[in-house]
């Protein structure tokens, strides 16, 4: 298990490592300082010495090196856009970006987990047919649309719930949280159902097919000749074969969520990481954009990471293949 | 005569094709006595399995019982509810299945898989269902049961495994027996050892069991009495002494001609039976042996041979074979 945990450990460092490297190439390769910072008579003389201040005249492994040594000391460097420290502008924006992708997850697993099981056992129920027709608009039907059609009902014809921004929010540190207000969670609902509308309908076609298949195995016809109830054999004996793609899932969905959901948070003027990113891409703002992928990578990676370490707590063959 | 422990009546099992009703078990009757092993023989697809299935209803869609009456100690099966149903499996019939490597559950302990189906049963709980568990793994002949007892099957070999699958059968103490091919898919060693474990156990506990096997050699060591199986129907069942030495059906002798054996002049003899068994569904007229059979005539082509008792045996055939003068 150690070995395990650290083979595991050692690979998210190692990829992490080759992130930070290509995020690197981005802000060392894209755009020209010089063409920025000098005046358009300097001398030679001036550029040389802008140069060798800015380090541009060392071997790349020297700067990249210099540069992984500023990321780790919190030096992000400063954004092209908005003349501010890169991490503070991801500061700011974290917490909305990462609240919503939980509460969207507590949706997926509260919905789409029961569902999935109930569809996964009683393949051919009345109900459980009608849960996978819903469940194929779900997929099929394109975020923004969603939420437009949710604020069309929710926001605009019922009144019920605010279609834009995070309502108040609280200061916790350097945290900024809406969930400790009515108005944040009245806020937060349509977006974070937007953003499950697809993930709920994935878990439970995924949870469906995976139970069918183990419903099918011969181990489970050995429980049932031995009596036991169908109750046991489905809620244990069948559910725990189909835990780790589940899990490995949901791991992956709620990286998504939190890097990619730039979609959902301009819909919902959502002051996110999502929005940062795009206001980024648009002023061509290489610092932020690079900062951002080794963020995105890092929220996968640690993701990643805590569901792998996960694994031989489900099934103790995981540690086997290792060794 | 002792009533019988199990007896099966009329036995149909049907396959619901697009194309209409295949019968997969034709009218199957036999019976098994308390204490007794009944080998059940027969090629692949002759429908040994089905039958096992078929007596604890568990038969795979779109196989499906259609006929027939099942009586366990006087209590007729076939007609329970599938709570009643749940109590026999595992409680009055342990069901022995083929495959180690498939038959147990990969993310649950062994330890837990025993208390599991132990708790089902036996109205006891904790401690004292997981001593008995300990107790079977003993039984069965694996060392250090503290140690198996927490381990997961990846972590056992396939004869281990296999005494697990056993074990697994038999904690609840069931009446009956049925082992699915128990051994086939083991290793020639491995086959020697389950089989003489299941022997002991079968000695000590007198429990009656149905013995499921295309293998001639596992009847000759286990069984008492045989039932052979053709085509979803009973050719023959004799005690199993005069199956070897006597059999009444042609199929019957063209099977055991087909077990390769050495003759006393040390040539290995084996006489193959021509053609091959009638796939689902394209059972001939008559007797579903008659294109294979040297002694076919023309009745045996047009109707189906009843199940006929001679002394203790019984077969469906019009013209038996006489005992050879070897």
């Amino acid at each position: 298990m150690l070995n395990y945990a650290a083979s595991r450990i050692v690979q998210t460092v190692i990829v992490l490592l080759v992130i930070s490297f290509i995020a690197f190439l981005l802000v060392a390769n894209i755009g020209d300082p010089l063409a920025a910072l000098l005046s358009a008579d300097a001398t030679v003389n001036e550029r040389m010495e802008l140069v060798a201040r800015l380090g541009l005249d060392q071997p790349i492994g020297t700067r990249f090196l210099h540069f992984l040594t500023n990321l780790l000391q919190g030096d992000f460097g400063l954004s092209y856009r908005t003349q501010d420290p890169v991490a503070k502008l991801i500061i700011e924006r974290m917490p909305a970006t990462v609240e919503l992708a939980f509460v969207s997850l507590l949706i997926t697993i509260a919905i789409g987990v029961p569902a999935g099981i109930y569809c996964g056992v009683n393949p051919n129920s009345l109900f459980g047919r009608f849960i996978m027709l819903i469940s194929t608009a779900g997929i099929t039907l394109p975020n923004f649309v969603v939420g437009l059609l949710l604020i069309a009902v929710f926001s605009v014809q019922l009144g019920l719930l605010p279609s834009f921004g995070r309502g108040d929010v609280v200061k916790l540190g350097f945290w900024s949280t809406g969930l400790l207000s009515v108005s944040g969670w009245r806020a937060i609902i349509l977006p974070a159902a937007t953003l499950s509308t697809f993930q709920v309908a994935f878990i439970i076609r995924m949870l469906r097919t995976q139970l069918m298949e183990v419903g099918m195995s011969e181990h489970i016809r050995f429980a049932r000749a031995r009596g036991l109830s169908e109750a046991r054999i489905w809620y244990v004996y069948a559910i725990k074969n189909t835990l780790l793609p589940v899990i490995t899932m949901l791991g992956l969905q709620l990286g998504n969520i939190i890097a990619f959901s730039v979609v959902t948070e301009n819909v919902f003027a959502w002051p996110g990481l999502g929005s940062l990113f795009l206001q980024s891409i648009q002023a061509a703002d290489i610092p932020v954009i690079a900062i951002y992928l080794i963020f995105v990578g890092l929220v996968f990676m640690v993701i990643n990471l805590v569901v792998e370490l996960l694994y031989p707590l489900i099934d103790a063959r995981v540690l086997r293949r290792q060794s | 005569m002792t009533s019988p422990l199990l007896d099966v009546r009329d036995l149909t099992v049907t396959i619901n094709r697009d194309a209409g009703m295949v019968t997969a078990l034709d009218k199957v009757s036999f019976h098994v006595n308390p204490g007794e092993v009944l080998g059940i023989v027969g090629e692949s697809g002759a429908g040994k399995s089905i039958t096992g299935a078929a007596i604890i209803d568990l038969l795979v869609p779109p196989l499906k019982r259609t006929g027939g009456t099942i009586t366990l100690a006087g209590e007729r099966l076939d007609t329970l509810s599938p709570k009643a149903m749940r109590a026999v499996r595992g409680g009055k019939i342990g069901f022995i299945f083929q495959d180690p490597m498939t038959s147990l559950n990969p993310v649950i302990t062994i330890g837990r898989q025993l208390c599991d189906t132990i708790e089902a049963h036996l109205k006891i709980g904790g401690d004292r269902a997981k001593k008995k568990a300990l107790e079977w793994i003993e039984r069965v002949g694996l060392p250090n049961p503290d140690v198996q007892f927490k381990r997961y099957p990846h972590q056992l070999s396939g004869g281990m495994r296999q005494r697990i699958v056993i074990a697994l059968a038999l904690c609840a103490n069931p009446a009956l027996v049925i082992a699915d091919e128990p051994t086939t898919a083991l290793d020639v060693s491995v086959q020697a050892h389950i089989l003489q474990l299941m022997r002991d156990l079968h000695r000590e506990s007198r429990t009656s069991m149905m013995l499921i096997t295309h293998d001639l050699g596992v009847i000759a060591k286990m069984a008492d009495r045989v039932a052979v199986l053709y085509a979803g129907r009973v050719a023959e069942i004799s005690l199993v002494g005069e199956l070897f030495n006597a059999p009444k059906h042609p199929y019957t002798r063209g099977l055991i001609r087909a077990t390769p054996m050495p003759s006393p002049d040390g040539n290995v003899r084996l006489d193959q039976i021509p053609g091959a068994m009638p796939g689902l569904g394209k059972t001939p007229p008559g007797c579903a042996f008659n294109p294979r059979c040297f002694k076919a005539e023309g009745d045996c082509c047009v109707t189906i041979p009843p199940l006929t008792a001679r002394e203790s045996a019984a077969f469906s055939c019009f013209h038996p074979l006489e005992k050879e003068v070897a």
